[in-house]
């Protein structure tokens, strides 16, 4: 293959943690393999090369939280053929948006004085501001399922998740099921693939990887309500959900 | 001769077994899998092909047989109940090529009624202290030559009844469940609504479910393009996509006809072709459930009701 048959493929990082992009990083081999097979023309966090022509695909990893971040994201929108939210803080506005504005100027105030006026917008997922043609969920993102999607991606395969929820991974890990000793968890109504991660450190699942399609969060809900209050229960919805469209339990 | 076996010294055998198979002492209350993931694997490269060669290779088996130790009688039902899924109307080669590098040895905590069918070696308690050996097969008699076991000729022989389990007398009419489950649908009873709203649609109880096997394969590339693999992996009625079809179309989209195609499939046409029902009653889809969706209960229902529409005047 030629280097200009190869698909160019930026990089771009808004507000977040910059976690996602270190999974990358850690997948080494296949880093190495993937970038032999696509043309990484921009990437601020990885290279020097950056270059800004058009992109065959772009990755987004944060979400934007200032007006300029958002004017860049819809420039990159148009620069690119296929935009891809990287990460739980693109894809539903993740940890970010466990904030509000309002709450986040009370912070501003403690933090830098009452004279401080932020620029900060709320956060919320990419598709708030531009068509988005995939999204790879995790709070981090599974360096594996991600590999994946970028194998699919680059073989011109139809892109998509695997049909199974957290519970999948959650058994065949042998753990005891958090619901059933009355423990809230949003496992069985979670997209699968990030390996029950959480669950096997001892953790609930807050669903970072998005709601499943066609999940019955009702069912859930009732479950909940049995040994959760509401608060706690909204605790679990907000962790990641807080501005995801995704669900609506109140 | 009976052929017994101490107590005692079923950890000594297993250890001696061990150093000619790859030894699984399966313990049901430990894991809420069953043992068929041994054989269909819950997610497993089936073939793969190579770019550079274009060649296909399946994986080979491995030198050392696995022996699986300690399972129930429901469990080598379901097992028996597989095989023939397995078997009938196609082999299915990926499982049958496991199945047959493989041995099974039963232990069996009460006293024996029926015939038992599948399986190399069934241990029966017999008093506090002794198994009774039963060799099903070839391989079955070669374990019982080891020195473990002894031939006595009058060995203390006591009842233990099997304790007693509602689910699986309930399993086990067939003919019943199916007539019922059948007219549940038609009748459209008002459990498949019910369920809908209470079950999660996590696919556990398939997943844990001993013979329960429909699965679904996909194709994972290398990233590098060196290599591509046929995979498969265990599907679940109940998830979203079950019932996707190439071109995208889903003929089961709501979770009610989902969930009754899994009732479906065990119950009547399992019974349509195997003369099964494709449940033993081990309980483990009544256990893991998280909405604690019971099986014992869903069932008894639909009978129940099934069985009233019969004595009930028609017209
Ligand atoms: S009781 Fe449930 S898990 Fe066990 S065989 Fe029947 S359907 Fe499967
Ligand atoms: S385990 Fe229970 S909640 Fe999950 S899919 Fe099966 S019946 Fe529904």
């Amino acid at each position: 293959m030629t280097n200009d048959k190869k698909l160019k493929l930026g990089l771009f990082d808004f507000t977040d943690c910059e976690g996602c992009q270190v999974e990358l990083v850690g997948l080494k081999e296949k880093l190495l393999a993937l970038s032999e097979r696509v043309d990484i023309v921009n990437w601020r966090l990885g290279q020097a090369k950056a270059q800004w022509e058009q992109f065959d695909i772009a990755l987004i990893e944060g979400t934007p939280l200032t007006p300029g971040e958002i004017d860049l994201l819809k420039i990159i929108r148009e620069k690119s053929r296929l935009l891809v939210g990287l990460g739980t803080c693109a894809t539903l506005g993740g940890i970010p948006a466990i904030l509000d504005k309002e709450e986040r100027q009370q912070w501003y105030n403690k933090i830098y004085g009452p004279e401080y006026e932020g620029r900060g917008v709320d956060a919320l997922p990419l598709s708030a501001y531009v068509k988005i043609d995939f999204l790879i969920h995790g709070c981090p993102i599974s360096g594996n399922e991600a590999a994946r999607i970028f194998s699919d991606l680059i073989n011109g395969k139809k892109l998509n998740y695997k049909d199974y929820s957290v519970c999948f991974e959650c058994k065949l890990a042998n753990l005891p099921c958090r619901l059933l000793e009355k423990k809230p968890c949003l496992g069985p109504i979670a997209q699968g693939a990030c390996g029950a991660i959480c669950l096997k450190g001892g953790s609930a699942c807050y669903g970072c990887f998005g709601i499943k399609e066609g999940a019955n969060v009702g069912a859930l809900l009732t479950i909940l309500n049995k040994f959760a209050s509401e608060e706690e229960i909204e605790n679990y919805f907000s962790m990641f959900h807080n501005k995801s469209k995704l669900y609506d339990h109140r | 001769m009976t052929v017994v076996l101490e107590k005692s010294n079923i950890p000594k055998l297993t250890e001696a077994l061990s150093r000619q198979y790859l030894v699984v002492d399966y313990e049901k209350d430990k894991t809420a899998l069953s043992v068929k993931g041994y054989f269909l694997a819950p997610r497993e490269k089936l073939f793969s092909f190579f770019s550079k060669t274009k060649k296909l290779s399946v994986r080979s088996s491995p030198k050392r047989k696995l022996l699986l130790f300690g399972l129930d009688l429901a469990d080598i039902e379901a097992l028996g109940q597989l095989d023939e899924i397995m078997t009938k109307p196609r082999e299915d080669y990926f499982y049958l090529r496991k199945r047959r590098n493989s041995l099974i040895v039963g232990v069996v905590e009460h006293s024996i009624t029926m015939p038992v069918a599948t399986g190399d070696l069934i241990l029966e308690k017999i008093n506090p202290s002794q198994y009774r050996a039963v060799s099903l097969t070839k391989a079955g008699q070669e374990i019982v030559k080891n020195k473990f076991f002894k031939k006595e000729k009058n060995p203390e022989i006591l009842i233990y009844p099997e304790e007693k389990s509602n689910l699986r007398e309930l399993a086990q009419d067939s003919e019943l469940l199916a007539e019922a489950v059948s007219w549940a649908r038609v009748k459209n009873h008002p459990i498949w609504e019910k369920l809908e709203k209470i079950c999660l649609g996590c696919g556990i109880c398939a997943y844990v479910c001993p013979i329960c096997h429909c699965f679904s394969m996909e194709d994972e590339i290398e990233i590098d393009g060196s290599a591509s693999h046929r995979c498969r992996y265990w599907d679940a009625c109940v998830l979203n996509n079950f019932s996707r079809v190439a071109g995208g179309k889903n003929f089961r989209p709501a979770l009610k006809n989902r969930y009754f195609n899994w009732f479906y499939h065990k119950f009547v046409r399992a019974y349509k072709e195997y003369d099964n029902s494709q449940c033993v009653g081990c309980g483990r889809c009544q256990k893991y459930c998280p909405a604690e969706i019971d099986i014992e209960k869903v069932l008894s229902e639909i009978i129940r009701d099934y069985e009233k529409s019969l004595s009930a005047p028609t017209g």
